[in-house]
């Protein structure tokens, strides 16, 4: 059975299920919500669907996944294990968490720059460069050992759902001048075989 | 100081979208070159303790600054009743309204930004066209822009050639027809509405009114939305941020008629705001 996304374009979040889908090589149904300007995450039929008033969810069959961190670890775990090696299970939750707690602020300041949408954070910026910062040094020390990607000798659902805060954070004017070692794994994720893009993604870091 | 007293009156008295009508029903605020604007629940705008004119016309609501406005351009077309209408919201950009509209004009992007869907490499070209100021109406039409899309609009099943007319009837609102891939014979529309926040901050409001019956709305919606956010990542990225007006600045070639003829439109209508010349923004390297 083909999954279904519930996507919106524009979502941070549901480009990075629809990325690590196309790379993984799943084919996803996509049912388009109207996030903005419709506010349908914020209505009741949606509510039934996911509590969090957020995409992306994707459905697969019985189960229903209502984050992108969880929707990209079923999609390995059901149908493309070499993106989730058991070996590296522990360290890639470690950064999906990371993703959805310390790239958040990036999406906030993503979203409050094209949408003016209210952020939870203070200084979304200020915050999201902390979150940047972190996996810059991170990447950083693994390419002076030769390491490509987050975790592991291959791209992994880590390198997926950490991508779209890192490409996207031009949209609020960052453009990852002070983060080469971010530079350098944002372009090896574009090599990807089946990589797809959104807008905002840019080709030219 | 009164409000807008400071803006020219080329720009002061012109009609500027600050809202989609289906989000009005709460007050709010919103900043229009410059002066914070409250807009009550039913629609009515204020700034400076003085009461602004508003009207409800293509599925937005319209506000002059200007105590004497002049009548809002008419747009037929949102008046025929097949046709599918989507407001699609409003995005920030940080560029002057005016480098919006200028964008909006150009063909010459499309197979390079919207690669795949209005334009591909392997057809760079830009056919001959005519680009006007037309005196009798006083907006800038091109006429007889040809192009090759890939997917000219979400109905289209294939690539064709088509036919666009790009219309300014306001320094910071523009109107596209083109070919429409389900009727021989109509024209779509896609008009940009830019709301000058600051001379180099705007928002957008994209509508679209189509010939359409299968697609949802929000289908309609996402399609010019993805549109749009491809030329953000661009008009973002442009130096300078302001419009460039002062002589010599950025050589025009051949596929830029509209835009020097929009930008000699601007110039004789003495425009400021947003551009290189407005003695009070950030100049910027505008040289060549």
């Amino acid at each position: 059975m083909t999954p279904v996304l519930w996507d919106w374009e524009l979502s941070a979040e549901a480009y990075a299920v629809r990325l690590g889908a196309a790379l993984m090589g799943v084919a996803l149904e996509r049912r388009p919500v109207d996030v903005l300007p419709g506010r349908e995450t914020e209505g009741q039929a949606f509510a039934a669907l996911s509590p969090f008033a957020r995409l992306p969810v994707l459905v697969d069959g019985e189960t229903v996944l209502r984050t992108a961190e969880g929707a990209l670890w079923h999609l390995a775990r059901t149908r493309a294990p070499a993106w989730l090696p058991a070996p590296l299970e522990g360290r890639i939750a470690d950064w999906l968490a990371f993703a959805a707690r310390d790239l958040r602020p990036a999406l906030a300041a993503r979203e409050a720059a094209l949408f003016e949408t209210p952020s939870p954070f203070a200084d979304a910026p200020g915050a999201a460069r902390a979150g940047l910062r972190a996996l810059e040094a991170h990447l950083a020390e693994r390419g002076f050992a030769g390491g490509r990607w987050v975790e592991g000798d291959r791209a992994s659902i880590a390198d997926v759902a950490l991508f779209p805060a890192v490409a996207l954070a031009v949209d609020f004017g960052c453009l990852l001048e002070d983060y080469p070692a971010l530079r350098r794994w944002s372009r090896a994720v574009r090599g990807l075989p089946g990589f797809v893009a959104m807008p905002g993604v840019p080709e030219f870091l | 100081m009164s409000a807008f007293a400071a803006i020219e009156p080329a720009t002061r008295a012109q009609w500027f979208a600050v809202a989609r009508e289906a989000d009005l029903g709460s007050p709010f605020e919103t900043v229009l070159l410059g002066e914070t604007v409250r807009i009550a629940a039913d629609g009515a705008a204020e700034a400076g303790g003085r009461r602004l004119a508003t009207r409800i016309a293509c599925a937005h609501l319209w506000v002059c600054p200007a105590e004497a406005a002049p009548p809002l351009f008419p747009l037929p077309e949102m008046d025929e009743p097949d046709r599918r209408i989507a407001a699609c919201g409003g995005v920030m950009v940080k560029a002057s309204g005016l480098r919006l509209i200028e964008n909006f004009l150009d063909l010459a992007h499309f197979p390079f930004v919207h690669t795949g869907v209005l334009g591909e490499e392997a057809h760079p070209e830009v056919p001959a066209y005519k680009a006007e100021i037309r005196r009798d109406v006083d907006e800038v039409w091109a006429t007889g822009c040809r192009f090759w899309q890939p997917q000219a609009a979400l109905g289209a099943t294939g690539g064709l050639m088509v036919d666009y007319t790009y219309r300014v009837p306001t320094p910071f609102n523009v109107v596209l027809y083109k070919t429409c891939p389900l009727a021989p014979g109509r024209m779509d529309v896609i008009a940009l509405f830019v709301q000058p926040v600051a001379p180099a901050l705007s928002r957008a409001f994209a509508l679209v009114a189509v010939i359409d019956p299968a697609s949802t709305g929000t289908g309609l919606t996402h399609f010019q939305q993805t549109i749009f956010l491809q030329d953000r990542a661009i008009l973002e990225n442009q130096r300078p941020s302001l419009l460039p007006l002062d002589p010599g600045a950025e050589m025009p070639t051949r596929a830029d008629l509209t835009s020097i003829a929009y930008r000699r439109w601007l110039k004789e209508k003495g425009v400021r705001y947003g551009t290189t010349l407005d003695g009070g923004a950030p100049s910027g390297a505008a040289g060549p």
